[in-house]
């Protein structure tokens, strides 16, 4: 039988009737700790003399295996996407392993941006940067007549500290020709104290240098736990040493070709299952009593 | 509009009223001369008679205790389609106070007031009503957040009547047909219920004749 666990009872507050018919409950996305309302009323609050010109913003998520980027406008009946970008992608355009690291979310920042470029006809225009990555860039509008794209950064509920790979997704954005606004002041590679910028450390952290370069350290002083750490990379045959080179082969890939495959919609085999049993008819019901009382009935 | 607690019998507008009345009769008449209406009339309204004036407050939001306190359980963060909403010149909205927001509040005066956007700016629009002030209506024009104002439905039944119209005269049109699509008075109550045995007379005022009325003095 073993004992019935007790029901922990809430240490601050009794939950009498009242507490219970006063409580106010926070919107339900707040509830599952999702979205900051704060933070998305100023990012979706368009001017209002701007009547229904949607407010972009370059939406970056992460998951413990994957990352999404997505650019995304609100509008009264929900939100609607109008291009996304997942690192689970990304083996497709050569980067097999190590998926949510800063070179990776670097690279989903950067499909995404081409991505929609593509789809909306100015990816010849704004072509953004492929050399000197670690150096500010500001996306500036050429002799074209359209204007860049412009959105603006929802990090989520992230801590946007210096260095975090929030700013490598926007980062991947902005080289990618999006008009991010943006400071210099968060990505890796910034001395908080001298107030200075290092493109040459912010570059590497971008083509996965760092992670090459604990890769090499661990192969050449600990072998075997090299093989476990990297597991994966070496299952795919993905040097992790090699990493910076085979990261901008990766970029050089996703610029030639940004466009999602749509994959066929396959109905699941199961379709058209109802999960919600039918109920008894009274007929069925009365027969149901009748053969449980014979049962008892002959049991007895 | 808020409860006033402690008011003197004697100050309420009608008692003034009633008092200036019967001093009036007192001194002669309805009819007072320049001169002597304006020294009596002081004498009529000293400070002390009109009740303690200091005793109200006129705050900006003065007896707003229950009109801009938030709902059971509707406190906290707006809601987003608060700020999804778009406001044309020329919409008719209702000014609605949201105490969540604070900035751009309307004088508690306009509470519940429908009025016309007249302007939009980033954050507000501005919206016309009209107010009256002692014997006229004037057209006021006030800004106002967005959280403050919500598109108003008075017109969502004659919009809806008129295009029904339009389109119903347009295949009378084509089928060379006249209707009349005007709203008849039937004395019956509204759908689902009916009135028997009604008698029902259309009242119209009579036009005005010298000659009936004659001459009144």
């Amino acid at each position: 039988m073993g004992k019935r666990r007790q029901k922990r009872k809430s240490q601050s507050v009794a939950k009498t009737t009242a507490y219970q018919s006063r409580y106010q409950v926070k919107f339900a996305r707040r509830r599952l700790g999702k979205t900051d309302y704060q933070a998305r009323q100023r990012l979706i609050t368009q001017d209002k003399n701007k009547y229904n010109s949607p407010k972009y913003r370059f939406v970056v998520r992460f998951t413990n295996r994957d990352v999404v980027c997505q650019v995304v406008y609100a509008t009264l009946s929900g939100d609607v996407t109008i291009c996304a970008a997942y690192s689970h992608e990304l083996p497709k355009y050569g980067m097999k392993a190590g998926l949510t690291n800063y070179a990776a979310t670097y690279a989903t920042g950067l499909l995404c941006a081409r991505r929609l470029l593509t789809k909306y006809g100015l990816a010849d225009a704004y072509e953004g940067k492929t050399e000197d990555l670690g150096e500010d860039y500001h996306v500036e509008q050429g002799d074209e007549e359209a204007r860049p794209f412009k959105c603006f950064l929802d990090t989520g509920l992230v801590r946007t500290s210096t260095g975090a790979r929030v700013f490598a997704a926007l980062k991947g954005a902005v080289d990618g020709g999006l008009d991010i606004p943006h400071n210099e002041k968060r990505f890796a590679g910034y001395d908080l104290q001298d107030k200075s910028h290092d493109p040459d450390t912010l570059e590497r952290y971008i083509k996965g240098g760092v992670v090459a370069e604990y890769a090499e350290e661990m192969q050449e002083e600990e072998p075997e736990k090299f093989e476990q750490h990297f597991a994966k990379y070496l299952a795919e045959d993905f040097d992790p040493t090699e990493l910076e080179d085979a990261m901008e082969e990766v970029f050089e890939a996703i610029r030639e070709d940004p466009t999602h495959e749509k994959k066929e919609r396959v109905k699941p085999a199961d379709a058209g299952r109802k999960f919600k049993l039918p109920k008894m008819t009274y007929e069925e019901k009365k027969a149901n009593l009748k053969a449980k009382l014979e049962a008892l009935r002959a049991a007895a | 509009m808020a409860l006033r607690w402690t008011r003197d019998r004697r100050c309420g507008r009608r008692a003034t009223r009633e008092r200036w009345k019967r001093f009036c009769s007192r001194s002669g008449g309805t009819e007072l001369d320049g001169a002597r209406t304006r020294r009596l009339t002081w004498t009529f309204f000293p400070n002390s008679q009109m009740g303690n004036q200091r005793a109200r407050s006129r705050g900006l939001r003065h007896g707003t205790r229950n009109l801009f306190s938030r709902g059971h359980r509707e406190h906290g963060t707006l809601n987003t389609t608060t700020y999804l909403r778009t406001f044309r010149v020329g919409d008719y909205v209702d000014i609605k106070v949201n105490s969540a927001q604070q900035k751009g509040m309307p004088y508690l005066q306009y509470q519940g007031r429908t009025g016309q956007v007249w302007n939009v700016t980033p954050r507000a629009v501005g919206v016309e009503i009209n107010k009256q002030i002692g014997g006229r209506i004037a057209r006021k024009r006030i800004h106002v957040r967005i959280e403050h104002v919500q598109h108003s439905r008075c017109r969502e039944d004659f919009i809806a009547r008129r295009e029904a119209n339009d389109k119903a005269h347009h295949e009378a049109h084509l089928a060379g047909k006249k209707i009349t699509t005007k709203r008849e008075v039937t004395g019956q109550p509204r759908t689902g219920f009916t009135l028997e045995n009604v008698k029902s007379e259309l009242l119209t005022p009579i036009p005005y004749d010298i000659l009936r009325e004659g001459m009144k003095y």
